[in-house]
C-alpha cells in the first residue's frame, strides 16, 4: 500500500484523472507535480486526483500538491480530489484546501460534476 | 487493568524512516483497539514529527509510543526526540494557504498539522535536545 504508483487513468476533453497509490512524500509529490505539468502543458485544464489507494501523505508531499494547485490556477484550470481517507480529508480541511480545490467522495460524483460533456 | 503497550525505536537515517514510527503507532493502537480513523490521524502527526526531527535534528531520532488501554478513554502518547540545534516553537509562523500559494516556499505545515491532529502537544527544545510529546485520546477532536 505504501509503494507509490501513479497513472493517468482517463482523459475526457480537458479533464484528466490521475490515480495515485501509496505514500505521497517528496518523491510521490514530485511525480504527481511532473505528470500534472505535462498534462497542463498538453492543454488539460482540470486535474482530478483519485486518492483511493493512498493512506498517508506528508507535508512535503502536500507542498508539492500546492505547486500543482498554483499551476492550475495560473492556467485558469481546476484541481480536484476524490476518494480521500478521513485523515487525509481532515488534513486538507486543516490547510483550507477546499477553498481552492473541489473535493468529491468518489470518482463517479467527481466525473459527473467535472466532465466537460456534462 | 491491562498494561500500556509501549514501543521504543531509534529511526535509521534512511528514506521513509518516518514510516517505521507510523507502523509502531499502528501496531500499538491496534492492540488497544483504538479507532482506526483516529489512529490514522495520529500516524500523520507522528510522521510529521519524525520528518522534522530527521531533517532538522542531528544524531539519533528516538521515538516512544505508549498506548494506554483505559476503557472508554484509551489514549496514545508519542514522544519524538532529536539531538539537533533546537528551535523556538513560538517563532514558527502558522501557515496560511493563501500566502503559501503566492510564495516560493510552500512547506512549513508540519507543526500546524501536528497541533491540529493531536489533542495535546508539548514541545521542549534547547541545543542538543528537542522533544515533541503528543497525546491523542479516544473520542478526542
Amino acid at each position: 500500500m505504501e509503494t507509490f504508483e501513479l497513472k493517468v487513468a482517463e482523459q475526457q476533453g480537458t479533464l484528466a484523472v490521475m490515480e495515485v497509490a501509496g505514500y505521497i512524500n517528496n518523491e510521490g509529490g514530485e511525480a504527481i507535480a511532473r505528470e500534472a505539468r505535462k498534462l497542463l502543458d498538453a492543454g488539460q485544464r482540470t486535474l482530478l486526483l483519485d486518492l483511493k489507494a493512498t493512506r498517508i501523505i506528508n507535508s512535503i508531499g502536500i507542498s508539492l500538491l500546492l505547486e500543482v494547485l498554483e499551476r492550475t490556477i495560473e492556467v485558469q484550470g481546476a484541481l480536484a480530489f476524490c476518494c480521500l481517507t478521513p485523515s487525509i480529508a481532515k488534513t486538507f480541511q486543516i490547510m483550507g484546501l477546499s477553498q481552492y480545490t473541489r473535493i468529491f467522495p468518489d470518482r463517479t460524483s467527481a466525473l459527473a460534476e467535472l466532465s466537460p460533456t456534462q | 487493568m491491562a498494561k500500556p503497550v509501549r514501543v521504543r525505536l531509534v529511526l535509521p537515517r534512511v528514506a521513509r524512516a518516518e514510516l517505521l514510527a507510523s507502523r509502531a503507532v499502528e501496531e500499538a493502537g491496534q492492540r488497544i483497539a483504538f479507532p482506526r480513523d483516529t489512529l490514522a490521524e495520529v500516524k500523520l502527526a507522528v510522521v510529521e514529527a519524525c520528518l522534522n526531527a530527521l531533517e532538522y535534528g542531528a544524531g539519533d531520532v528516538e521515538v516512544e509510543v505508549v498506548a494506554h488501554p483505559n476503557d472508554a478513554r484509551a489514549w496514545i502518547e508519542v514522544a519524538v526526540v532529536d539531538h539537533g540545534p533546537g528551535f523556538d516553537p513560538s517563532g514558527v509562523v502558522r501557515p496560511v494557504l493563501e500566502d503559501k500559494l503566492r510564495s516560493k516556499r510552500k512547506r512549513g505545515w508540519g507543526l500546524e498539522l501536528i497541533r491540529r491532529l493531536m489533542d495535546e502537544v508539548e514541545i521542549t527544545s534547547k541545543p542538543g535536545l528537542t522533544k515533541i510529546r503528543m497525546i491523542r485520546r479516544r473520542g478526542g477532536e
